[in-house]
């Protein structure tokens, strides 16, 4: 058994492979915070200004509060849509069926950027330009919740759902008690989905707004990057990401275990 | 008996609320109309948009996007005309190439380490995966300044180990290569958890008996482990792909499609064709375009998992 000798060194040079990519991955970050609460300039120990500075700079209270709106309203519409949707699809036949599900699986194949240009000019047509519900609009509809939740639903055993129908429940009722405690790891994995794609989103919301009223804090920190571009004060920069960044953050660091093994537990598709 | 937990503590409804009211909320009607919105809302704007974007294509229009003529297949024509057309499609086919093969090859790896390691320290996986929750446009500021000539730290150093004077986005090859990098940083951990999701479907006997069977891991890897994720594999290509072609935050931030066009992609030529140049009718063509090729992508790769794993009904 060459097993017992080779074991020790071969998990020696697969934590130090680990260690050394979460090294290089995580430099980036590690230097935001250090620029922002350090600095890099001639003074050094802990400070806020820079993050201070940064915050007065450009209405980053509004365009923060734009984007907790946005991520924060698209999370519970496509949230309670794909719970309805996916509840519907995972346990009734109905005629059409086959054709609801290709219009949700629609939602995800085509590109949303590919269509830009047609979904500006719907909100254009809406006078929706400029608007938190604007820029919200075309994501509503999130087709990776509907067959998450779907596929949550039909994991759970039938017997439950009978045995709480001979209780007494009706299909709210069963749905309530029976399906929903059910459904936690497909939520944490559909949330975490959604919520870092729409924290990080840029292209569209940068084309449908042309003012500070609907702007999210993405959009306004590429505008602080082109405003500084010729007076490169990185330290403002670095501040301004760390503004974006270290909410998300956060609540990764919070969850990490718990965001792994839900992605785990949906996207075990056998 | 009711053995359900009952945490609102409302009073336990006996077979009496299965009336009328219940009936109806179970009927096929309600079910319709709770479908119907959500399914207008992705016609309104994912279907509708697409079948209008192929429909432009073949129209003249102005400035505002607006029809005044059919067209027939000059805006392709013209699309293809414009010598920059070219440059954008080679670049975009070196960058797709390059980006996805190094990013999935490294979540593979990531996701087979990870997963033969148990519990990681919370650290690590925080800094692994911290490009996963960065917004791109964030990394590409910071990236920026990593890659700035003379002050930038990565150009720093370069000049220590003797590369003096290095102006990594002043060149066409090294500036594609830098957004490449950025590619694979920011993407190969997102990867990794939906391969590592994939990696959980081999039974724990399983991966014990080929840990003492076949020490080195190849045989297993090629015999058991390739089959089994490849479905999840083919569903992150088929991710990979649609995110190189969709790169449009970083050029924007880092190189404004240049040096010469080195780094203009096909998405950032879009948005320069219709919203710096207002030519609409090429832009509809190259949106067609788009769309036919990656929605058959992801169409064909959504449709091998549904029957696998989602069992289409």
């Amino acid at each position: 058994m060459g097993m017992s000798m080779g074991r020790p060194w071969r998990r020696r040079l697969e934590s130090g492979a680990l260690a050394l990519i979460a090294l290089v991955w995580g430099f980036p970050t590690l230097w935001v915070l250090y620029a922002t609460f350090v600095g890099t300039g001639s003074t050094s120990g802990l400070t806020l200004s820079n993050l201070v500075q940064a915050w007065n700079t450009a209405p980053f209270a509004q365009y923060t509060m734009n984007t907790v709106l946005i991520v924060g309203g698209l999370l519970i519409t496509q949230g309670l849509v794909g719970l309805v949707v996916g509840f519907i699809l995972a346990r009734y036949e109905f005629p059409g069926k086959s054709l609801v599900t290709a219009i949700f699986l629609l939602q995800i194949v085509v590109p949303v950027y590919a269509v830009l240009i047609q979904d500006y000019q719907i909100v254009q047509g809406l006078h929706l330009l400029n608007t938190r519900i604007g820029i919200m609009l075309p994501y509503m509809v999130s087709g990776i919740a509907v067959l998450a939740f779907r596929q949550a639903f039909r994991s759970v055993p039938r017997e439950l759902e009978e045995a709480a129908r001979l209780d007494g429940y009706a299909t709210l009722g069963v749905f309530r008690r029976v399906y929903l405690p059910r459904v936690g790891p497909a939520a944490v994995a559909f949330a975490v989905i959604s919520i870092t794609f729409h924290w990080t989103d840029f292209l569209w919301p940068l084309i449908v707004t042309n003012s500070n009223a609907a702007r999210p804090v993405v959009v306004g920190l590429a505008l602080l990057a082109e405003a500084s571009e010729s007076g490169l004060q990185w330290n403002l920069l670095a501040a301004g990401t760390a503004i974006v960044i270290i909410p998300v953050l956060l609540v990764f660091v919070a969850g990490t275990r718990r965001i792994l093994s839900s992605f785990a537990a949906t996207f075990d598709w056998h | 008996m009711s053995t359900l937990a009952n945490p609102l503590g409302t009073p336990h409804r006996g077979p009496a609320s299965a009336g009328p009211r219940s009936a109806w909320l179970a009927g096929p009607g309600v079910r319709y109309l709770l479908l119907l919105i959500p399914s207008l809302m992705v016609i309104g704007f994912v279907v509708y948009p697409t079948v209008e974007t192929v429909v432009h294509s073949f129209y003249q229009l102005d400035a505002l996007g607006r029809v005044t003529g059919f067209a027939g297949f000059a805006n392709y024509r013209a699309l293809f005309a414009e010598p920059i057309f070219d440059t954008v499609l080679r670049n975009t086919v070196i960058y797709a190439v390059l980006s996805v093969v190094l990013s999935i090859g490294l979540a593979f790896g990531l996701a087979m380490l990870l997963n033969g390691h148990g519990l990681v320290n919370r650290f690590l996986l925080v800094g692994i995966f911290s490009p996963t929750v960065m917004p791109t446009i964030a990394a590409a500021n910071i990236w920026l300044y990593f890659l700035a000539p003379q002050l930038g730290l990565f150009t720093r150093l370069l000049g220590d180990l003797g590369i003096q004077q290095a102006n990594i986005l002043g060149e066409p090859g090294s500036a594609l290569g830098a957004l490449v990098a950025l590619f694979v940083w920011k993407y190969a951990p997102y990867f990794t958890l939906f391969l590592m999701a994939g990696l959980q479907a081999i039974p724990q006997n399983v991966r014990d008996a080929l840990r003492t069977e076949d020490p080195s891991g190849w045989q297993s890897l090629r015999k058991v482990v390739l089959p089994i994720i490849a479905p999840m594999l083919a569903f992150v290509i088929t991710l990979a792909v649609i995110y190189a072609m969709e790169t449009v935050d970083p050029i924007y931030v880092m190189t404004q499609g240049g040096p010469n066009n080195g780094t203009n992609l096909v998405m950032y030529y879009l948005y320069q064709l219709g919203f710096n140049y207002f030519s609409w009718g090429p832009a509809a063509a190259l949106s067609g375009l788009l769309l036919g090729g990656l929605s058959s992508l992801s169409a064909l790769s959504l449709i091998a998992l549904e029957r696998r794993a989602f069992h289409w009904a």
